[in-house]
């Protein structure tokens, strides 16, 4: 592998002399859309990473046979992932007292941590303490987007108004009608692959074309609409047509899609620097630097305003201040909490932006583990077909608590799911024996095996939050956060329903179910983590106004999935960047208008 | 974030292991490389792991594929003391049931014996108690990686289709 150095950080040539019109802490999903709506409105803009910039396909080398890879993926020794049972009996910090040279979240412990292994971050550097939580960061330009798992969903109205609809918890400030253009706008911006299914709770995309499913999905697919159900194609935040982006390519159907976790070096599927940033640093309106780690949002002493943002470097650990009229928080959902309470001044005594003391509360996420496999009988022994290289497998979205009540919980959960042939076959580690017979098994039931596992809603409530640890700091001596968070009944209830209802659905289709899972994983799992900053129209209650404005200080924004008021059973990054999206043109207006 | 996280599924396999095996090619190619295993381990290594694989009408097995001499340098590379100590310890637990059923070391043994010794610790597969069944889930775990991992495996047993270009529509059916 070609090393690429970049400059080292103390030689960025960045002028932090000037005031920015606006700076945007945080380089993902969240940040990378405010920096290309703020840019291309003509405002100049200063873009700040924590993480380092990579040539990431180097990492990623997404065609990379198994075998061309010394140890067939896995990264070198010294390098340790936190497992699952690591998780349940231990507390955080996870990586305190490690005999190993790396530790990183469970993710590096899928196949393929050799591709991840720069892309995590290493736990060692950046502890967190409290209850149990199993929290996945990438601190890289474009952070999580480089290796997410492309599922792009709209929400709908029965998570907008969800209080309306079952009286639990806070509608949102903005209904579906009002982020439907901006769902539009990244749509045709970056491009998304699905099948129209017309579902009031799952609003269809402007659809390129569609992954196409195997046989099992379609036997599976035409049974569930008996029950009125859907099983569609995976929406997937990859461009299959092709976008208007040179540094992007439409996906060409080959590499290691099925790789966990994802990532795609030719930049098919969407990631933040290639879609976002690439293209607003061409407008020669935005500034990148890289390596700075935000610790404080500054404030006027005067206005009470915020100033700018205070970094560390994280190569020289030298401190600097970015100066900006405008603030944008984007650093991911419990980040962006940590900052807003880092920044303690005398007018932000609990920290800015937190007069309502709701930042780092009312967290939300989703809950995943329970799911099932099916035997596909007529699959067995049918020769090899391509079922990979493809954007996904299959969505069946929620049909809980919809037209129906449910007795034992509110809201819903849909599940994700695959079938068919892939590279490594999965049917060998529930084959028994040894010899002849197991390997021609191995191989007729290569393609034969249906799985899929649900991803439910976790209600947000104001008891699960996260606050600053008066002990613990991170690597950069800065206090890191403390969990107080776990699964409530609504949770665990809802989890009984996933695994029987999968098990239901297989078997109405005439699918041997040969696996139910119950398990509930670790709190964080999905790495679909919302809340800690919510909207709202009550500023007593909320964090954030409908345009993601703070209620306190009127130049400070916070635009990820922090200010998300409940957590749906959707998928999030298309909402994340809808909403970025709308709450940046209002901003520019504002802006504009010397409203800031 | 994942389409499937399931290290583990739950198959139903055609029954229990299978009994009538090509017993051919059993001389060991000799370790001129191991960097971990003795010349004696690696032999016993390479014989079980192609006896858990073994080539067939479509495929070369775990020999052909170099499975031993994969686990051999994982394991020499090994940061935790733990994994090589285990295999060492299984191996030897191995020899000493090769002795006890045989009266011979396990490469000394004929193909029959071996057979019958590899038949008892794959039996208790599921619930493993003693050292040498214990041995033979971790042997078959890693047999496993390495062989559908290698070229052999991916391409002249599995014949797999992907990492290819796929110019126009994806293979597979419509959602209709």
């Amino acid at each position: 592998m070609t090393l690429i150095r970049f400059r080292a950080s103390q030689e960025q040539d960045v002028d932090l002399s000037r005031t920015y019109d606006a700076v945007v802490v945080g380089s993902g999903a969240a940040g990378g859309m405010a920096a290309h709506v703020l840019t291309s409105q003509g405002m100049k803009v200063l873009l700040l990473e924590a993480g380092k910039k990579i040539p990431v396909e180097q990492e990623l080398r997404s065609m990379e046979w198994p075998y061309d890879h010394p140890r067939r993926g896995e990264a070198p020794p010294g390098y340790h992932a936190i497992r699952f049972n690591e998780y349940t009996v231990r507390q955080p910090p996870y990586a305190k007292g490690s005999a190993f040279k790396h530790v990183f979240s469970y993710v590096g412990g899928w196949g393929g941590s050799d591709y991840v292994k720069n892309i995590l971050v290493d736990e060692k550097d950046h502890p967190y303490t409290g209850t149990k939580y199993a929290w996945v960061r990438a601190r890289l330009l474009g952070g999580k987007t480089n290796i997410w798992g492309r599922l792009a969903l709209r929400l709908s109205d029965y998570d907008f108004k969800g209080k309306t609809h079952d009286g639990y918890g806070e509608d949102w400030p903005i209904s579906y009608a009002d982020i439907e253009p901006y769902y539009d706008k990244v749509d045709l911006y970056l491009g998304i692959s699905g099948h129209k299914e017309n579902l009031p709770h799952l609003p269809d995309s402007l659809f390129q074309r569609p992954n196409k499913l195997t046989g099992a999905e379609v036997k599976l697919r035409k049974s569930l609409a008996t029950m009125g159900r859907t099983l569609t194609p995976y929406r997937a935040g990859v461009t299959t047509d092709g976008v208007k982006n040179k540094y992007r390519s439409k996906c060409f159907g080959r590499g290691a899609c099925d790789r966990r976790p994802g990532g795609c070096d030719i930049h098919a599927a969407f990631d933040s620097p290639t879609g976002l940033i690439y293209p607003a640093m061409d407008t020669g309106n935005l500034t990148l630097r890289t390596n700075s780690v935000a610790h404080e949002v500054l404030v006027d002493p005067n206005t009470g305003k915020a100033r700018g943002v205070s970094f560390v470097d994280s190569q020289n650990h030298r401190t600097y201040e970015a100066k900006a009229k405008v603030v944008i928080v984007a650093a991911s959902t419990l980040e962006s909490a940590r900052l807003l309470l880092l920044s303690k001044s005398r007018q932000h005594p609990n920290g800015i932006g937190n007069s309502s003391g709701h930042v780092g509360h009312n967290f939300c996420e989703h809950v995943m583990g329970p799911g099932v496999t099916g035997l596909v009988k007529e699959m067995v022994g049918a020769p090899p077909t391509l079922d990979d290289g493809k954007p996904g497998g299959f969505y069946v979205p929620r049909f809980r608590n919809l037209q129906d009540k449910q007795p034992g919980f509110i809201r819903g959960y849909g599940f994700e799911g695959s079938s068919g042939f892939s590279i490594f076959p999965h049917s060998v580690w529930g084959t028994p024996g040894f010899g002849g017979q197991f390997k021609k098994s191995v191989r007729e039931h290569a393609g034969a095996f249906i799985s899929m596992g649900a991803f439910g809603e976790v209600l947000a409530r104001y008891e699960n939050y996260m606050d600053l640890d008066p002990e613990q700091k991170d690597a950069w001596g800065i206090p890191v956060l403390r969990f107080h968070y776990e699964f409530s009944d609504n949770e665990k209830k809802m989890c009984e329903d996933m695994a029987n209802a999968g098990k239901e659905m297989l078997e109405a289709a005439g699918i041997e179910v040969v696996g139910v899972d119950k398990t509930i994983l670790t709190e964080g799992w999905s790495i679909h983590e919302l809340g800690t900053a919510r909207m709202g129209t009550d500023p007593k209650t909320s964090v954030l106004n409908q345009f993601q404005q703070s209620h306190d200080v009127k130049n400070l924004f916070v635009v990820d999935g922090s200010s998300h008021v409940s957590a749906s059973c959707q998928n999030p990054t298309w909402t994340i960047m809808a909403l970025a999206w709308r709450s940046c043109e209002h901003l520019a207006d504002e802006f504009k208008r010397g409203n800031l | 974030m994942t389409i499937s996280r399931r290290e583990m599924l739950q198959a139903t396999a055609a029954g229990a292991a299978a009994m009538a095996l090509p017993l051919v090619n059993v001389a060991p190619t000799a370790p001129q490389t191991a960097k971990f295993f003795t010349p004696a381990e690696f032999a016993l290594v390479d014989e079980m792991s192609d006896m858990i694989i073994p080539t067939d009408q479509q495929s070369g097995g775990a020999r052909a594929a170099g499975v031993a001499a994969y686990i051999d340098a994982r394991l020499a590379e090994s940061f935790e003391p733990e994994p090589p100590q285990r295999w060492r310890a299984g191996i030897q637990a191995v020899e000493a049931l090769s002795r006890e059923m045989s009266g011979k070391p396990f490469m000394e043994s004929t193909p029959e014996q071996r057979l019958a010794l590899l038949t008892r610790i794959a039996a208790a597969e599921s619930d493993p108690k003693t050292d040498a069944e214990k041995f033979f889930r971790e042997i078959k775990s890693s047999t496993i990686r390495a062989y559908y991992t290698s070229k052999i495996g991916i391409h002249d047993d599995q014949q797999y289709k992907g990492n290819v270009i796929q110019p126009g529509e994806y293979a597979g059916y419509d959602a209709t």
